[in-house]
């Protein structure tokens, strides 16, 4: 670094691509490697996340093209977890990174064939309600109040039980059903313009405190509306009543927990989930509690092959610490778990951090 | 970086040997092994290869020795000379597939493990056991023990404990022209024959491609503790340092922040240090709970013998990470700074860092840059830390020159230009007015010797 036996590259010409600040940061330290669920499949560093960023820098500086097979590959290998970000001393932004990354890369015809209908169901808020429509969640004809419950878009139509325990838990949510999807989805499968102004619209929908029980969901929210406004379930709960101990029944089962990487990361949410549980049951650390499920949002559906493979050593944990329930904070991770624990035929049940504390309050 | 194709019949001949999933020529994978954690410094492989076995590595060897085509070993890729930068081509050959931890035994105090481990696996697989491998480098989480040994990596116990060289007990290597060798083994004792084993540590993989590694461990200490001392400068500091050595404690920890670096670290992570004050001295013990309850209390008396502004022992654990926090945001908070964060390793005896940080500050202010120093005042090995704001043209121009002067002050007061992060690319240049030319000509013989083709990360120590 202090000599150079051969000349550093004269400063080349940025395309634009990324925000130079947010690509600058990376010193290539590598501390990100070992927390990266990919590069621990893969021990390459291309699978990596200081890997991924000098593709970007390739892409930013026209080393590599767009079409670069290997950089189509790895936009889309990663889980966009973020586990790389509390890890790194140099505090790169990753998450943002690969945000803009797929919105240059995924724009128009490049964004992977299965996540197109998905994105087309969530766009409207009209589409929005009518595929809950069906479901008993407990969105309804009311006007906002000061504390609202987001009531998510394929939460409400996949677990409509999680809004209606979240508000058994907390009568004083409103819950209105004229509300749409928060933008996350876009935001990370390159339509990042999109995803901000769902998350605008929601913030519109919702004047006041948004409460969100997926977070994922409430991570991009904050990162629109600023986390004044947005707070996810456990987070709220745990600021309104403290960590107070509930009354220990004779039988507590033994309860793990997935961690939502974007709750975990994004918001630096984890000690209350984990309070939460410690109220009702016996709460079990599981080793990978903290690390991507491979759910992923659309991920599961985008890399069904890459995802399980992800899941695997969560399951295996799982099975080993013999739980009798997993709690998930976050509607991917939810589905993740659930087929998991199904195609093994675990006795675990997996359930909602809301349906876990409702059904036994 | 120039696009070329990869040489004829290369990857074919490497798929041969490892397997078609394990030969990586695509452009792409070419751009992300082009570097390791060194700032600025880059060159294109044409192809990256990762083995599984030391007979794999026996056929790449063969195959790039046959052919003259230069082989970079690498771990995950944490060296901070460029030492596994393939400036000139060649295959990278990544050692992380071998990855297992042999054998740990409590019995023998030795641990057996494949290059590709991690260091932090290595020594939680020993901690398991109630033993402790002491070497921890920085880059400990993500390094390899490979790496690791290869460079002669330090840490932040090396005064206690010594550095990677003092548990390295036997080494299986490949040599370049395909010959699997093994040097020393699991004795102690052991003089059949040239130290091969010592002299492949730190050799950068200039000599050989280390493909098992015997450790020695040591009974993990029952205890540590820590405390902090402020200085009105940093002569008063390493005063002190003098002193704790003199009273007969061997601490565990000693390292030190300049004033630049308590500024830096306080503005990011504002942990409640006095910025006012030149000098911070983190020391700790470990090893048996009276014996740290007493070297403590003599650091803290030493430490205010010397002039120190507060002297503070951590009641706690959780004190103590306080204490440590410090040290371990340095870097981090220096990085955020700036983008471009040049670190370098100059090492001089222990009476000299104070005279040595001064003459820093000193060229940082001729030069016009931002240098904050930490380090392990124990041992003399020092990290003056360039920032440098990428708008500003010159500063990496003038950054190079403040640090050549800084590596001929440390070599002036009977120092290294380099303690722990190795030659590598960036300080071959400087390498011959430590050594002297005997010295290095005797070198060149010695790779000549292991490597006559020039194969193994050639432009490098020896070439």
């Amino acid at each position: 670094m202090t000599t150079a036996a051969i000349a550093p590259d004269p400063v080349p010409e940025r395309r634009g691509v990324f925000t130079a600040e947010l690509l600058d940061r990376c010193i290539s330290c590598g501390f990100c490697l070992p927390a990266c669920p990919t590069y621990a499949l893969t021990g390459v560093e291309t699978s990596s996340p200081r890997g991924r960023i000098n593709l970007m820098r390739a892409l930013e500086t026209g080393v590599l093209p767009d079409d670069d097979p290997t950089v189509q590959e790895e936009s889309s290998f990663c889980l966009g977890c973020r586990a790389c970000e509390p890890v790194c001393p140099a505090g790169v932004q990753y998450g943002e990174l690969v945000e803009e990354w797929r919105d240059h890369l995924w724009n128009g015809r490049g964004r992977p064939w299965k996540v197109r209908p998905l994105l087309w169901a969530v766009d409207s808020p009209r589409r929005v309600r009518a595929m809950g429509i069906v479901r008993r969640h407990a969105g309804r004809g009311e006007a906002p109040g000061p504390v609202n419950l987001m009531l998510g878009c394929f939460e409400r139509v996949l677990y409509p039980r999680v809004s209606r325990d979240a508000r058994k838990l907390a009568g004083e949510l409103a819950a209105p059903a004229a509300q749409g999807c928060c933008g996350a989805l876009h935001a990370h499968n390159g339509e990042l313009g999109r995803g901000r102004q769902l998350a605008q619209r929601l913030g519109e929908a919702l004047p006041g405190t948004i409460v969100t029980t997926s977070g994922g969901c409430g991570a991009h929210l904050a990162g629109v509306l600023g986390g004044d406004r947005v707070k996810e379930l456990s987070q709220w709960l745990h600021a309104r009543d403290g960590a107070v101990v509930g009354n220990p029944t004779a039988a507590r089962p033994r309860i793990g927990l997935q961690d939502s990487c974007h709750l975990r990361h994004g918001l630096g949410v984890w000690r209350e989930p984990r309070e939460l549980i410690a109220r009702v049951g016996e709460y079990v650390e599981l080793p990978s509690a903290a690390g991507c499920c491979g759910g992923a949002g659309s991920y599961a559906i985008v890399r069904p092959q890459d995802s399980a493979r992800v899941l695997d050593r969560h399951l295996d944990e799982i099975a080993g610490a013999d739980l009798d329930l997993v709690a998930v904070v976050n509607a991917g991770c939810y589905r993740q778990l659930q087929q998991g624990v199904k195609r093994r035929r675990l006795r675990t049940r997996v359930l909602h951090l809301a349906e876990l504390l409702a059904g036994v309050k | 970086m120039t696009t070329t194709a990869t040489p004829t019949g290369l990857r074919e001949r490497l798929e041969a040997v490892v397997g078609h999933d394990h030969v990586r020529t695509d452009e792409g994978a070419l751009v992300t092994f082009s570097m390791d954690a060194t700032p600025l410094e880059r060159g294109r492989p044409d192809a990256v290869v990762f083995p599984a076995t030391a007979d794999e590595v026996a056929g790449v060897l063969r195959i790039a020795n046959e052919r003259g085509v230069p082989l970079i070993a690498r771990g995950s890729g944490t060296n901070l000379s460029a030492g596994t930068v393939p400036h000139r081509g060649g295959i990278v050959l990544v050692l992380t597939r071998m990855n297992r931890v042999k054998e740990v035994s409590g019995a023998e105090l030795v641990a057996v493990c494949e290059p590709g481990v991690r260091t932090i696996e290595l020594a939680q697989a020993a901690a398991a056991k109630g033993l402790l491998f002491p070497p921890d480098p920085g880059s400990q989480s993500t390094a390899t023990v490979g790496g690791n040994v290869a460079e002669c990596a330090g840490g932040l116990r090396a005064l206690k404990y010594g550095v990677t060289r003092d548990y390295v007990l036997g080494v299986q290597a490949v040599l370049a022209t395909g010959e699997i060798i093994r040097s020393g083994g699991r004795l102690v004792k052991d003089v059949a024959g040239y130290d091969l084993r010592r002299l492949l540590c730190g050799s950068e993989g200039t000599l050989a491609v280390m493909t098992e590694l015997t450790l020695r461990l040591v009974p993990a200490p029952e205890a540590s503790g820590y405390g902090m001392a402020y200085f009105p400068d940093l002569a008063a500091a390493a005063r002190a340092v003098s002193r704790v050595l003199a009273s007969g404690v061997l601490p565990v920890t000693l390292e030190f922040l300049d004033q630049v670096c308590i500024g830096a670290v306080e503005d990011y992570a504002q942990i409640g240090l006095d910025t006012s004050a030149g000098a911070l001295l983190i020391f700790g013990q470990d090893g048996d709970p009276a014996v740290i309850e007493r070297d403590l209390e003599r650091m803290a008396q030493a430490c205010a013998t010397e002039g120190a502004t507060s002297v503070r022992i951590a009641e706690s654990p959780e004190a103590a990470s306080e204490v440590l926090e410090a040290r371990r945001a340095a870097l981090p908070s220096l990085s955020r700074l700036e983008p471009l964060t040049l670190l370098e390793d100059a090492t001089v005896p222990r009476s000299r860092i104070a005279e040595m940080v001064e003459y820093i500050q000193e060229v940082a202010r001729r030069h016009q840059l931002k240098i904050g120093t930490f380090g392990h005042a124990g041992d003399g090995n020092l990290h003056p830390t360039a920032v440098l704001d990428p708008a500003d043209e010159g500063a990496v121009g003038r950054a190079r020159a403040a640090f050549g002067e800084i590596f001929a002050r440390a070599i002036e007061l009977d120092g290294t230009i380099t303690g722990e992060h190795g030659i590598g690319l960036v300080k071959l240049r400087y390498l011959e007015r430590q050594l002297g030319a005997d010295h290095m000509a005797l070198l060149r013989r010695i790779k000549a010797a292991f490597d006559p083709n020039g194969i193994l990360n050639p432009g490098k120590l020896g070439s």
